[in-house]
Order: structure tokens, then C-alpha cells, then sequence
């Protein structure tokens, strides 16, 4: 099998039922994909199967085998950050981390779909992703930034945002 | 880890490769299957893994409509029908929804605490037929008759007629990731038919023929709909939660009919 | 000072947002064996019989039991002085569905979990308990070597207590009693990052141990005691917790992995599953608090009897020390002269409790506030002005006699007044944290008062 990750193309070992999550965690050492649940109820392990959001945990090697995968590590590095990146930084999107590349590879996905600013809309589209600290208003406030085209000091921590309750979504 | 992992590249080599479906486990999108190996409580000896099986067209002529097996549950949205959308649209999340399968959602089992396969109670009363194969090799069948040996058979494609209007009503559920508490999924055709049926009850989805013989006065119907299945209790509600809402999503449901006339 | 006020970069965003935070299973190490663990399949059980030789037999892999452990009982408050009373490996006896029996090493998950599958033993099931009310009945099983409920408070009491003014006196003088029972559920802490422990045996003799805990002393004294080991032989790397809020700071992993990485010479990682974690990790307690309080008409609350149930699951762990602190805030924010709390660490057959954000105390919280607006419902006042009227106040002192230096009920409460919009008497809206005087000290307020200056 090969899987051509951000960018580079891979031949990959692991068994056709390996999941994608341990074929780049385990084989080819890429951690910015979590083992939070490792049955699809996080988010924590969530990369992009050619450009869509996919649980690498639920994923079989082989269902992917030629894909295009796109992890944190694609995204930007720490001299050069990505948009999603400068903001959840700017925005102190992430507290203890753990869920943060999860957050940030469906928000790029919802980003290049074309998604609003809307905090509703962005909600509904990080409604599979568990952030146990809490800190939702603030990864609502650096998505929806990042779709407004604003840019951003990392090194400066933004205002916070009042907490707005959006309700229940089922 | 299994043995052996077949990859068909075309429905004739699933059916065939499928066979009697004896000792063989299908994966679709593997959103069920892949923890079941994850954790140790599944160690399959041969796996049928469908992703280049060529099952996943949606061919629409007129109102008919045929979807095949492996079309991803959040495809379901893109036929229009608003009780099938809503319906898909409630099982779990964006992501999930993008990799899960019609036939997984099918054909899945009871869950470890809940019950699952969401989409049975919209396609039930869409009077869907079901194209399968397996020991006794293909067979076309009401989706009804289908269900309670559906572990046994291979689905190939789903069939049904765009309703005049289709209706759907959960339970909210505290999280994205909980399995349906209560579904109550509703069509009419351009007859004035009314089909009802309920998820989230004991086993697999059920049509609710009582309460469609009563839908003329929704009253009635709600209380009816409460003979046509059998609730449980497991960990998301109890049997009595259940009886006493359900009659409640029927009463919903219909009122959504009646609009959308 | 050039933080304060500022708004300062977080140390470690940009490594959280390029995912290059090493987490502690991020951190590759060559040749690690896989550890899984073979638990109590029921709630209360006499062990016997128990099998790990076709797992011990198994290609790499290694097996440790009770039998393995140097120091098998040693409690995480026993620098404290709170007696041991759990094995880390049961030895004959299981008290909670999920209790580490024997633990594996092996070359990979699939390897550990077939090991695991080979291991056996026989349980004969008792009668479980599980409702802290129970505990104390003539018929209730006996769950805990100890009896069931702790009974080494200070001078050996079975309970902790509090005793301040005159308790009789205050109810006989009350126009009303106002009661409450008031029981909070056990919580699941569910860090996205389940229990996680890696362990390497290093060239020196040292264990170098990468821990996910939140109190990495606390972990490090464990370990070294059940291992008969001086410190200076263990290196914990800790600091980075994908979320805890109280779950880690039990130290759950680290000391079985440390045994498995000595007898098989290599490094060994324990990353639970999301079912252990849920099942097997330990959980905020639920707790019983039952809430007698002697009140006046015009609003003051005299007096209270309290008595608190701590459910502590099947061992004792950090319980006396939550119970401890709940006792002090029984009170909650507010100044009631006479009082008489008794407090019970209670066995169940749960999965043994622990901290988690407020340990102890906001259980207390939700006893105290809840009640407090049952007494101004019982005596048509308004909430707000009830609080107030009884609030915390400079010189006011605590269940344990604290004289308080600087309360922030009094702000507090007018914040929050100010924010629903509710109107306040021009009499309260006024108030300060100030020392009581006039109408808001009362003849039973006065004997309570404190000296804050020499706090």
C-alpha cells in the first residue's frame, strides 16, 4: 500500500485492516493524530482523507490505500504557521492540547468547504469533536476569524469572547 | 488480526467472493467494525472489505430511486426527501456520516447498550425493497422481511419511491455520539398513504401499523403506535420513557405530514 | 511585573497548534513492549486459583502479580499518616469490577490482549454494596478488611466531626427547621487523554518513568515505596497532561508499569482504553449530605446539623482528606454560629474515588446553596437578601475557627444580583464584606466573632 502523506508519497507496512490512526502513529511516527477513544466518539484522531475529515481510527489502511493525507504537521510549522494555526494560537484555542489537532483539521476542512463565520454553523461542524477543558468559545472565536480573512500576532494572546450559550444541538 | 481481507473491485466479484457469507465480515465504511477489532472483541478470519466494490451509485429514474450499499449515509441528503435527510442528518456527526454506509447502517447489529442502525426507521417508511445476496444467493425483498436476517446477507442496493411528503422526530440526546434514544420516521405517498415507523425501540426498526390505520386523527395514532413494538431498557432510557414518547413522535411526525401538504 | 495585566502568549500554544507537543504516548521509544491488564470481572469476589502460566508461557511476554510486588499495600495519603488498606495487584480478594489482578508485557497490543485472555482464575461472587446508606446496616455485607467506613480520623474516630457553639441551644430557639438531603452523583472526569504511562529501564539501574499524573511527587513516592526503591533510582518526566481535572492524580499506572519494566528489562507503555478509562479509572464520589438547619422567621440561620456520607468506593485513597476539606466549608459562604457535622468515609463496592476540581467542596457548594434557597422559599425572603443577611463578613469564622480576613461573598453575591438584574433593598444593595455591627450582628452572632488581625 502507499498513502501520500502531506505531500510525500508513502509505502505503508501495516496490515489492510490496520487503522489509519496506527499506521501513522505506530509505523510511521506522525503523533498529531490522538488515540483519545479509538472508536470514532472524540475527534482527537481526525485527519483529512483527500480533503475530507475522516476518524483515522475507524479508518482500514487499505480503505485508503493511495489517498492523499493531510495531518497537523502538513498544516504549518512553528516558524510558519498556518492560518488555522496562527489562530488557535492567537486565540488560545487549545488548553491542554489533547484534542487540538483534531479541532484544527475539521475546522481547515470546514474552511476549504467554504464555511462561514457563523458560530452556529461552525458549532454543527466541530459537533464530533469532544474538548474535555472546555474551551469551545475560544476554538469557535479562531475558526471563525480564520474565515474572515483575519490575521494574526501568535505571540499575542487575544481578548476572550463573553460566553454566548448556543444551546443544545441533537 | 484477520487472515485474510478480500477487496472486490466490482459488485459480481462481492457477490460472488460473499458467497454463503458463512465466517465472513463485511466492512463498509468500518465505522462499526473497526472498534469491534480494536478492542479485542472481534478477531475476524475473513473479511470482505467493500471500498472498491463499485456499490455506491445513486440512480435516480423518475421517483425511483436505487442507492447502493456502500453510499455514505451523508449522501442521503442530496435525493431532497425531507424525513430521509433529517433522519440521516441525526446519525452521529459530519465525519462519521462521510465514511459510514447505507447498508452498514442496515445491517447493523444491536448495539453493546443501545440500539443502533438509524436509518432502518426512515427507509421503512419509505416501503424500501432491499436487493441482497447470500446462501440461497440474490433475492429482492421488502426491507421489513429483510431486517431480522440481516446479518446473514450481503446488501447490494436499497430501492423505494420518492413519498409526496416525509416527516421525521427524535428524542434529543445530550451528545452527537449517542446512539437514538426514539425515532419516529413518516411518509405519504402521492395516494394519501401514510407508512410510520419507529428506531430506538427493542431489536430492529419496526413499521407502526396500528398508529397508520389511525394517522386521520394523530391523537389516536400516537397511542396506538405504543402496540406495534416492544420497548427495553437500556442506557440511554427505559422501556417507560420510551412508551411514553413515543406516542409524542408520532403526534409529531404526523403534524409534519399535514404541513407539507 | 511585565505579565501582570498583559495579555501573555501561551508557553506552549504553538506547539499544541503544530502537534508537536509530546504527549506522553507520543513519545517513541524502540522495542516497547505493550502493557494490558487482566481485572476483576465482578464487584466483590474471594479469589482463588489464579492462573498466569499459559500467559507467563507466551512468546515476550511477562506477567506481573501481587506476588511481584515488594511493598504490595501502600496508601497515597500514607505520608500523611492515613493508613494504607488497598493492594496495588489483588492478592485474594477483589472489591470493585475492574481491580488489576495481573498485568502483562508483551510485543504488541494484540499480543498483550491474547495474554490477557489466557489468564484465569475463580471468583466466588458476595453480595455487593453500593448504597452509602446501607453501610451501616446490622445485614450490610462486609466489604472492607476495615468494616465499612473509615476509622482512623485523629484519636481514632470513625468519623470526622465538628462541634462549635451550643447546638441545642440554637434549635430550641429556632421558629423553623428547615431540612434537606442532598446527593450529587459520581462523575467520570473523561480526559480526552486516557491513564497513559511509558517506562524505561535505563543503562544505570534508574527507571525513567513518563507519567501523564497531575501530582508527580505524589506518583513518584508511590512508586518508590511500593518498590522498595530510593528515589534517586527513578526519573519522572511529567508535566504534560492531555486533561485531568482530578483523574490523574491517583497514580494509576505508573508503578505497575515500573514492575513490568524491571522484569523484563525493557521499556514498557500502558495507554488505557477508552472503555477502561470510563470503567476502571476513578471517579469524583458521589456523596449523601443530609441538612437539619435552625432558622429564624425574619431569616438567620442559628444552627446546623449536618451529616455527610462520603461514598469512597473500595478503598480509602485521598477520601479522608476530601471529607476533611468538605467539613471545614460545610458552612459554605455563610456564618452559622452552632454547629455539629458528622462525616463518614463509607465503602462501596465502586470503583474507588478520588479528586476532582474542588475536591470534597463542591459537593458541599451545591448541598449549601441549594438548601439555602430552600430555607428563603420555606420563609417567602428574597434569596438574594437571605444570602446576604448571613454572607461571610470580616471577623465571622469558619466551622474550624478561622477568623476570615477577606470573604468575597458579600461582592459575590451583589455581582451576581447586578448581572440577573434583580433588585436589592437599598439596605443590602449597599453592603460590604466589613465587619458586622448594628442590625447585622446579632446576639448570636457575637460569640462566633474572631480576631482577623491575628489570622
Amino acid at each position: 500500500m502507499n498513502l501520500t502523506i502531506n505531500g510525500v508519497e508513502t509505502p505503508i507496512e501495516s496490515g489492510p485492516l490496520t487503522s489509519l490512526l496506527d499506521v501513522l502513529r505506530e509505523e510511521l511516527g506522525i503523533t498529531s493524530p490522538k488515540a483519545g477513544c479509538e472508536q470514532g466518539g472524540c475527534g482527537a484522531c481526525t485527519v483529512l482523507v483527500d480533503g475530507e475529515p475522516r476518524r483515522s481510527c475507524l479508518t482500514p489502511a487499505a480503505s485508503v490505500d493511495g489517498a492523499a493525507i493531510t495531518t497537523v504537521e502538513g498544516l504549518g510549522t512553528p516558524e510558519n504557521l498556518s492560518p488555522v494555526q496562527q489562530a488557535f494560537t492567537h486565540h488560545y484555542a487549545a488548553q491542554c492540547g489533547f484534542c487540538t489537532s483534531g479541532m484544527m483539521m475539521a475546522s481547515q476542512a470546514y474552511i476549504d468547504g467554504g464555511g462561514t463565520d457563523d458560530r452556529e454553523a461552525i458549532q454543527h461542524a466541530l459537533g464530533g469533536h469532544v474538548c474535555r477543558c472546555t474551551g469551545y468559545v475560544k476554538i469557535i472565536d479562531a475558526v471563525a476569524a480564520v474565515v474572515r480573512g483575519e490575521s494574526f500576532d501568535p505571540n499575542v494572546t487575544a481578548a476572550g469572547t463573553a460566553m454566548t450559550n448556543l444551546g443544545g444541538m441533537a | 488480526m484477520a487472515s485474510e481481507v478480500l477487496m472486490p473491485s466490482s459488485p459480481s466479484e462481492a457477490v460472488s467472493l460473499f458467497g454463503d457469507g458463512a465466517a465472513t465480515t463485511v466492512i463498509g465504511g468500518g465505522t462499526v467494525v473497526m472498534p469491534e477489532i480494536t478492542y479485542g472483541r472481534l478477531a475476524p478470519d475473513r473479511v470482505l472489505l467493500l471500498t472498491n466494490a463499485g456499490l455506491d451509485t445513486v440512480a435516480v429514474d423518475g421517483d425511483t430511486i436505487t442507492i447502493g450499499a456502500t453510499t455514505r449515509v451523508d449522501a442521503l441528503a442530496e435525493l431532497g426527501i425531507d424525513g430521509l435527510t433529517a433522519c440521516a442528518g441525526n446519525v452521529a456527526d459530519g465525519e462519521i456520516r462521510s465514511q459510514a454506509t447505507v447498508g452498514g447502517n442496515l445491517c447493523v447489529g444491536q448495539g453493546h447498550e443501545a440500539p443502533r442502525g438509524d436509518l432502518q426507521g426512515a427507509l421503512l417508511a419509505l416501503d424500501a425493497t432491499v436487493r441482497s445476496t447470500g446462501s440461497d444467493g440474490e433475492r429482492t425483498e421488502s426491507l421489513e422481511t429483510f431486517l431480522p436476517h440481516r446479518h446473514a446477507r450481503l446488501v447490494l442496493e436499497v430501492n423505494f419511491t420518492r413519498p409526496a411528503a416525509s416527516a421525521f422526530a427524535a428524542l434529543e440526546y445530550p451528545h452527537t455520539h449517542e446512539y437514538t434514544v426514539l425515532a419516529v420516521s413518516g411518509t405519504r405517498t402521492a395516494d394519501g398513504t401514510i407508512r410510520l415507523a419507529a428506531t430506538g425501540v427493542a431489536g430492529p426498526g419496526a413499521r407502526l401499523r396500528s398508529a397508520e390505520s389511525a394517522a386521520s386523527d394523530p391523537e389516536a395514532a400516537g397511542a396506538a403506535a405504543v402496540n406495534d413494538v416492544t420497548f427495553a431498557d437500556d442506557s440511554l432510557a427505559s422501556a417507560w420513557y420510551r412508551e411514553q414518547t413515543l406516542p409524542v413522535l408520532v403526534r409529531r411526525v404526523l403534524a409534519q405530514l399535514e404541513e407539507s401538504t | 511585573m511585565k505579565a501582570v495585566g498583559a495579555r501573555v502568549p501561551r508557553y506552549d500554544g504553538v506547539a499544541h497548534a503544530t502537534g508537536r507537543t509530546e504527549f506522553v504516548d507520543d513519545v517513541r521509544i524502540p522495542g516497547t513492549l505493550w502493557v494490558k491488564a487482566f481485572r476483576s470481572p465482578v464487584h466483590s469476589a474471594t479469589m482463588t486459583n489464579l492462573d498466569t502460566s499459559r500467559a507467563a508461557a507466551m512468546k515476550g511476554v511477562h506477567v506481573i502479580t501481587w506476588e511481584d510486588v515488594p511493598l504490595l499495600e501502600y496508601g497515597h495519603l500514607s505520608a500523611l499518616g492515613i493508613p494504607a488498606d488497598e493492594p496495588l495487584l489483588a492478592k485474594d480478594e477483589v472489591r470493585y469490577l475492574g481491580q488489576p489482578i495481573a498485568i502483562v508485557a508483551a510485543p504488541s497490543e494484540e499480543a498483550a490482549m491474547a495474554a490477557v485472555a489466557a489468564i484465569t482464575a475463580d471468583f466466588q461472587e458476595r453480595p455487593a454494596l453500593f448504597d452509602v446508606r446501607k453501610a451501616f446496616d446490622a445485614d450490610a455485607p462486609v466489604i472492607h478488611q476495615e468494616g465499612n467506613w473509615y476509622t482512623h480520623f485523629e484519636n481514632e474516630m470513625d468519623r470526622r466531626q465538628i462541634r462549635k457553639g451550643n447546638i441545642d441551644e440554637a434549635f430550641d430557639k429556632a421558629d423553623l427547621i428547615v431540612q434537606g438531603v442532598y446527593r450529587p452523583a459520581a462523575i467520570e472526569h473523561a480526559p480526552i487523554e486516557t491513564q497513559v504511562c511509558q517506562v524505561v529501564p535505563e543503562a544505570n539501574g534508574r527507571l525513567t518513568i513518563y507519567s501523564c499524573t497531575q501530582a508527580l511527587y505524589f506518583s513518584m513516592g508511590v512508586v518508590a515505596a511500593h518498590l522498595q526503591l530510593p528515589l534517586n533510582k527513578l526519573k519522572v518526566v511529567g508535566g504534560t497532561v492531555g486533561g485531568g481535572f482530578g483523574g490523574k492524580v491517583d497514580t494509576a499506572t505508573e508503578t505497575m508499569c515500573a514492575l513490568l519494566a524491571q522484569k523484563s528489562g525493557k521499556p514498557v507503555k500502558w495507554r488505557w482504553t477508552r472503555e477502561e478509562e470510563f470503567l476502571c479509572s476513578s471517579t469524583r464520589a458521589p456523596w449523601h449530605m443530609e441538612v437539619a438547619d435552625a432558622v429564624t422567621k425574619d431569616g438567620w440561620i442559628l444552627g446546623r446539623k449536618m451529616l455527610t456520607l462520603h461514598d469512597s468506593g473500595a478503598y480509602s485513597r485521598f477520601s479522608p482528606y476530601g471529607l476533611t476539606k468538605h467539613s471545614f466549608h460545610h458552612t459554605g459562604a455563610y456564618s452559622i454560629p452552632n454547629l455539629e457535622f458528622n462525616g463518614y468515609v463509607v465503602y462501596t463496592n465502586r470503583t474507588p474515588t478520588t479528586a476532582m476540581r474542588g475536591f470534597g467542596v463542591t459537593s458541599v457548594s451545591f448541598a449549601t446553596e441549594t438548601h439555602m434557597s430552600r430555607i428563603a422559599l420555606e420563609l417567602g425572603i428574597d434569596p438574594f437578601e437571605l444570602r446576604l443577611k448571613n454572607a461571610n463578613r470580616i471577623g465571622d469564622t469558619s466551622p474550624n475557627q478561622i477568623a476570615y480576613t477577606d470573604p468575597s461573598t458579600v461582592p459575590t453575591i451583589l455581582a451576581i444580583a447586578d448581572a440577573v438584574g434583580h433588585d436589592l433593598t437599598s439596605e443590602y444593595a449597599g453592603m460590604t464584606p466589613a465587619q458586622r455591627s448594628g442590625d447585622l450582628l446579632p446576639e448570636h452572632l457575637v460569640g462566633q466573632l474572631g480576631n482577623p488581625e491575628a489570622h
